[in-house]
């Protein structure tokens, strides 16, 4: 039997498992993509300071090192169940069981579709996708596309498909309902790219960031030009507003129309923008299905991309021997998600070898490394994680104290 | 927007007219508008609606989101082979 089962082979998931086999710990590592890396495979970015971060290279780094430190990884299994034993864990994959004492779910997020009509139509596909059909697979999705939602990760997918030799021809906004919520607001839009003052791609952007602590997006946004603002040469329109997808049998195009600051449509401002595929940006959600098959309690965070597990710092569950890092917690960056996986890693080898005082210390740096991270992380998907991360840890506080007095009393 | 174009489940092929109409005649909890229109019951288990069912519904009965998750999963949370449910694994059988 393993001593410690690892689903997921991106970020968090490799440093754990380096973490906690350089502890001594015998450690198997899953993931249902051919390729490990998970996310990091598809980022390609340049940060402020004019470095790239590539995140295959980075990907390759944590593999070889997890190999070196005698971790086991095996790709394209697909985790369908999980049932718990006095002994530990049994994990019923598409190759067959696996026994671990411990368990850690890294397993990331995963996409929110925002439906409009014509969306089944194929030649649509998720931001994410794409992205992975370029950066990954090194396959074009096609020759001109149109992205629906404006955020951080369609901005630098945006880029991304471009680098590609792809036209991108504008980043719109998904019309405004019950299933785009903010994402459909030129308003709220605009509030949110503002605070990216760091990543803001243009200058424009930035100019509006450094404003946006003096002004009022809701007044900037009256200046922000119909035609859209370009960044690496694509147009972003936030005022234009995607209604439906066009095409019989494949898409052709998007049919569009003008909307004011509150996502109000100007009626007569029909257009159709032609392209042979269009990726809907519609934000990433924490993957929950393992963490509540085995029964960890939820908590709903909006601010995280929806439901996480109920968690401690230690990245610790309320299901004993069962332990969550990543995206799978709230959705963070690529480097948050490592030096979450590395307390997950170390958190595991300290319980497994009784506390020890020597991986105690190396986890309290660790946490604190977290913390760092985060706070200097340049892809903030929504303001206000660490207050949001702090309700959780509470809520885990909470969850335990409420087991204690269960238990006394029974 | 046309909700009667708008699929929101794929699998099933149920629109956002079926769910808003679901909603306002029983007015119900995604549970069990999943139920009666089968959204997000089809071969994917919800994987891709089941967050957008739980955003309108939630909207359409001007409530928030619970802690709970409303949409159970139940295993197998991917689709299997019989042959691999069973413990027979070929090449090449991916789930």
């Amino acid at each position: 039997m393993l001593n410690l089962l690892i689903i997921g082979a991106g970020p968090a998931g490799l440093k754990a498992a380096i973490a906690a086999a350089e502890q001594g710990l015998n450690v198997k590592v899953i993931d249902e993509f051919p390729k490990v890396g998970g996310r990091l495979l598809g980022q390609l970015h340049q940060e402020p300071n004019g470095e790239w971060w590539n995140g295959m290279e980075m990907g390759e780094k944590l593999h070889q090192k997890a190999i070196r430190a005698g971790v086991d990884i095996q790709c394209e299994v697909s985790v369908v169940d999980i049932s718990q034993s006095v002994s530990g864990w049994t994990v019923y994959t598409s190759q067959g069981m696996i026994e671990a004492r411990k368990l850690l779910l890294a397993t990331g997020a995963t996409e929110t579709p925002i439906p409009i009509p014509g969306w089944t139509l194929p030649g649509v596909m998720s931001i994410g996708a794409a992205q992975v059909m370029g950066n990954v697979h090194r396959v074009k999705p096609g020759n001109t596309c149109v992205i629906i939602g404006a955020n951080v990760l369609s901005m630098a997918i945006a880029n991304e498909l471009r680098l590609c030799g792809i036209k991108v021809k504008e980043i719109v906004l998904p019309a405004v309902g019950p299933i785009s919520k903010d994402a459909g607001i030129p308003e709220k839009v605009l509030a949110s790219l503002m605070k990216l003052t760091h990543l803001a791609p243009t200058v424009i952007l930035r100019q509006a960031g450094k404003l946006g602590k003096f002004i009022n997006p809701s007044f900037a946004i009256k200046y922000f030009p119909r035609r859209g603002i370009k960044l690496f040469g694509i147009p972003i329109r936030l005022k234009t507003a995607a209604v439906e997808i066009m095409g019989e049998d494949h898409v052709t195009g998007v049919q569009t129309v003008t909307i004011s600051s509150d996502g109000k449509v100007i009626p007569g401002s029909e257009k159709v923008t032609e392209a042979d595929f269009v990726c809907i940006a519609g934000g990433l959600a924490p993957m929950s299905e393992l963490a509540s098959i085995v029964g960890c309690s939820f908590k709903y965070v909006q601010e995280l991309g929806g439901h996480v597990p109920v968690h401690n710092e230690r990245m610790q569950t309320n299901v004993p021997n069962l332990f969550v890092a990543g995206n799978i917690t709230g959705v963070e960056s690529a480097k948050v998600a490592m030096a979450q996986g590395k307390v997950a890693g170390l958190a595991i080898a300290s319980e497994w070898k009784g506390k020890r005082q020597e991986i105690e210390l190396a986890l309290t740096t660790a946490m604190e490394e977290v913390r760092k991270t985060r706070a200097e992380a340049l892809i903030q998907f929504q303001p206000g994680i660490s207050e949001a991360r702090d309700t959780v840890y509470h809520q885990f506080t909470l969850d335990e104290l409420r087991m204690k007095q269960e238990v006394s009393v029974s | 927007m046309s909700d009667e174009k708008t699929i929101i489940c794929r699998c099933e092929e149920v629109s956002l007219k079926t769910i808003n109409d679901t909603v306002y005649q029983y007015s119900c909890s995604s549970r069990e508008v999943k139920l009666r229109t089968r959204a997000g019951m089809g071969y994917c288990g919800g994987r891709t609606c089941r967050h957008v069912i739980d955003t309108i519904v939630a909207d359409l009965n001007q409530k928030v989101i619970t802690d709970d998750i409303q949409l159970s999963y139940r295993p197998p949370v991917r689709p299997i082979t019989f042959g691999a449910l069973g413990g027979v694994y070929h090449e090449n059988e991916s789930c």
